[in-house]
């Protein structure tokens, strides 16, 4: 019998309190697993429009992420030696219908970000006629298909062509002509960002190296951009961030109000078992090892809950992936390592709650233990 | 002059800010190998003095010694109640989650045994107390006097020099008593070990080899 046996035989005392503190904190993991989750999916998605596109740089104001550049810019990034090619993109939130509102990329037809895209029924856009590409989950949420019209803003597009974007931000989202959206959107000539690929690195020249390099250069020759390679934007991303945030901020209220939950039955614990301790203590026991059985106990009940929470999260990911409305967006699966993450937390959080309570339960006097009633 | 392993001297006790005073100068010498009983009314303060000559309390004055060595403040208080002590209580005070033989590991924790030397020397020390087929009973499931021999078996566990006994024949009926006050005398000639026994009963007083009667925090009598 090791010490770990006495603490789960005291675990199974008090089944019912005991299930209900697992549930409690199986509750906080799955929140945490299902919306951190959510958040890194979310930020997946937004390198894969990058990532797919074959994008190295993009340049961007130094400020905010607002659509205020010139595009004639475009040309001063084209001419620099480390440059393979550069297009101006916008980027934009519009009600397409009063029941819709989705992402719109300004691209030029020719664009390289073109490139990535699948046109599953029609084609491409012509540059500067009056038409638009839909995502395919967009163009199922609008009931429109190749051919068909589509009213924005009282004017009317074309339906080009639906395509299948590697991200489900693309897919979710519709393509137009630059100068249609800068019109549409009275923009003037001011976009949101450059994409940048750049050609291939010297003969040795890291890498890193080589985007260090290019970014010195365009932000040499405009002052007031700055040039992010596409994955830190994507991590940096305002809506990454804020959904992160969220993700993180709901989880860490859900845990914390578990590891109340865990600190509520330990305190109890050890009340109703005082006179245990004073035994214990009277055979010989030391404080640490009193200590170590009560953290022991939290330890199991944050590790059940954790275990729970993670399949409880794994689950709900999955009904979510499943639905039409989110397939696109939810991972069905988490890594190894954040699943890991999840049972890392939860135990440790076992062990935070469960300290206030085995502080006390070692530091009971044996003989005043043994005297409680 | 017999080895003295346990000794107090001048020892008091009190509680409750100096209102209720337990002890009121006690001076005992106890010698090695010795059975001594401890008698009194209750509340005359014997549970007390044999709480702090088990190291569970400290006196509010005087000394309590182990083989000359002071127990309030210079020794290993843990280690003398766990190695050098076995305790056995009136209300047995056994995990009412562990079995028996899982009871009786329960000082064996503190030593260097492995989890299989721990088990097999429990086994050992249940054989020996007549409870070889009680091994995996739990607490509610013997009965009041084999739950007493699985305290014996666990005051033993670690091989002490010193056992306290506070009241072991109190939950019990005369039949269980004479068997636990027989194992606890038997076990105490077979290993030579000092046997104190805190007792209501004259029967247990008068067989020990000295019996000292406390009253009013002060040793009364010593016969």
């Amino acid at each position: 019998m090791s010490l770990f046996d006495v603490a789960l035989r005291n675990f199974f005392r008090r089944r019912l309190r005991a299930i209900l503190t697992v549930c409690g904190v199986a509750a906080g993991i799955a929140a945490f697993v299902a919306l951190v989750g959510f958040s890194r999916s979310f930020e997946n998605q937004w390198m894969r429009v990058y990532e797919d596109s074959g994008t190295d740089l993009v340049v961007i104001q130094r400020t905010f992420l607002n659509t205020s550049i010139d595009e004639s810019n475009v040309n001063t990034i084209r001419a620099l030696p480390e440059v393979e090619r550069a297009v101006p993109v916008i980027l934009n939130m519009m009600d397409i219908t009063p029941d819709t509102n989705a992402l719109v990329y300004g691209w030029r037809a020719d664009s390289f970000d073109m490139d990535s895209l699948t046109i599953v029924q029609g084609r491409r856009y012509v540059e500067g006629a009056p038409e638009v590409m839909l995502g395919e989950l967009l163009a199922e949420t609008l009931g429109k298909s190749a051919g068909d019209v589509l009213e924005i803003q009282g004017a009317p597009f074309k339906v080009a062509g639906v395509f299948r974007g590697g991200s489900a931000l693309e897919t979710g989202a519709m393509l137009m002509p630059i100068r249609q959206l800068q019109n549409l959107a009275d923009l003037g000539d001011k976009v949101t960002a450059f994409h940048v690929r750049l050609r291939p690195q010297k003969a040795g020249e890291t890498a890193e190296q080589h985007l260090a390099k290019s970014r010195e250069a365009i932000e040499r020759v405009l002052p007031g951009l700055k040039a992010v390679p596409a994955n830190d934007l994507a991590a940096n991303n305002q809506l990454v961030v804020l959904a992160r945030s969220s993700a993180w901020g709901t989880s860490l209220i859900a845990l914390f109000i578990s590891a109340i939950g865990i600190a509520n039955t330990m305190a109890m614990s050890v009340l109703e078992r005082t006179k245990e301790i004073g035994v214990l203590r009277a055979l010989g026991w030391r404080r640490w090892r009193i200590m170590r059985l009560i953290l022991g106990e939290s330890a199991i009940l944050g590790l059940c809950g954790g275990v729970l929470g993670l399949v409880a999260g794994i689950a709900a990911l999955r009904i979510l992936a499943a639905l039409p409305a989110t397939a696109h967006i939810i991972p069905s699966a988490i890594p190894l390592t954040e699943g890991m993450a999840a049972i890392v937390i939860s135990v440790f959080i076992g062990i935070a709650a469960g300290f206030a309570p085995a502080w006390r339960g070692a530091r009971l006097s044996p003989v005043e233990a043994l005297r409680h009633e | 002059m017999s080895e003295c392993v346990l000794e107090t001297r001048a020892v008091t006790r009190a509680y409750d800010c100096g209102r209720i005073q337990a002890l009121r100068g006690v001076d005992l010498r106890v010698s090695k190998g010795e059975f001594l009983s401890i008698s009194g009314p209750s509340g005359s303060g014997k549970s007390t003095l044999m709480q702090l000559l088990g190291g569970l309390d400290a006196p509010t004055s005087g000394e309590v010694l182990y083989r000359g060595v002071r127990l309030s403040g210079t020794a290993d208080l843990d280690s003398y109640r766990g190695q050098k002590v076995g305790f056995v209580f009136q209300a047995f005070h056994l995990l009412p989650t562990l079995r028996a033989v899982e009871n009786v590991q329960i000082p064996m924790f503190e030593s260097n045994l492995s989890c299989r030397q721990r088990r097999e020397k429990a086994e050992a020390l249940l054989g020996e107390l007549g409870l070889s087929a009680r091994f995996h009973q739990y607490p509610n499931e013997l009965s009041a006097g084999e739950r007493q021999r699985v305290a014996i078996a666990r005051s033993l566990a670690n091989d002490p020099e010193i056992l306290l006994a506070d009241e072991p024949t109190g939950n019990l009926d005369t039949e269980n008593s004479d068997n636990v006050m027989s194992i606890l005398a038997e076990i105490q000639a077979k290993r030579g070990m000092t046997l104190i026994v805190v007792t209501h009963d004259d029967r247990i007083a008068h067989s020990a080899h000295r019996n000292i009667h406390i009253r009013d925090g002060r040793i009364s009598t010593e016969t």
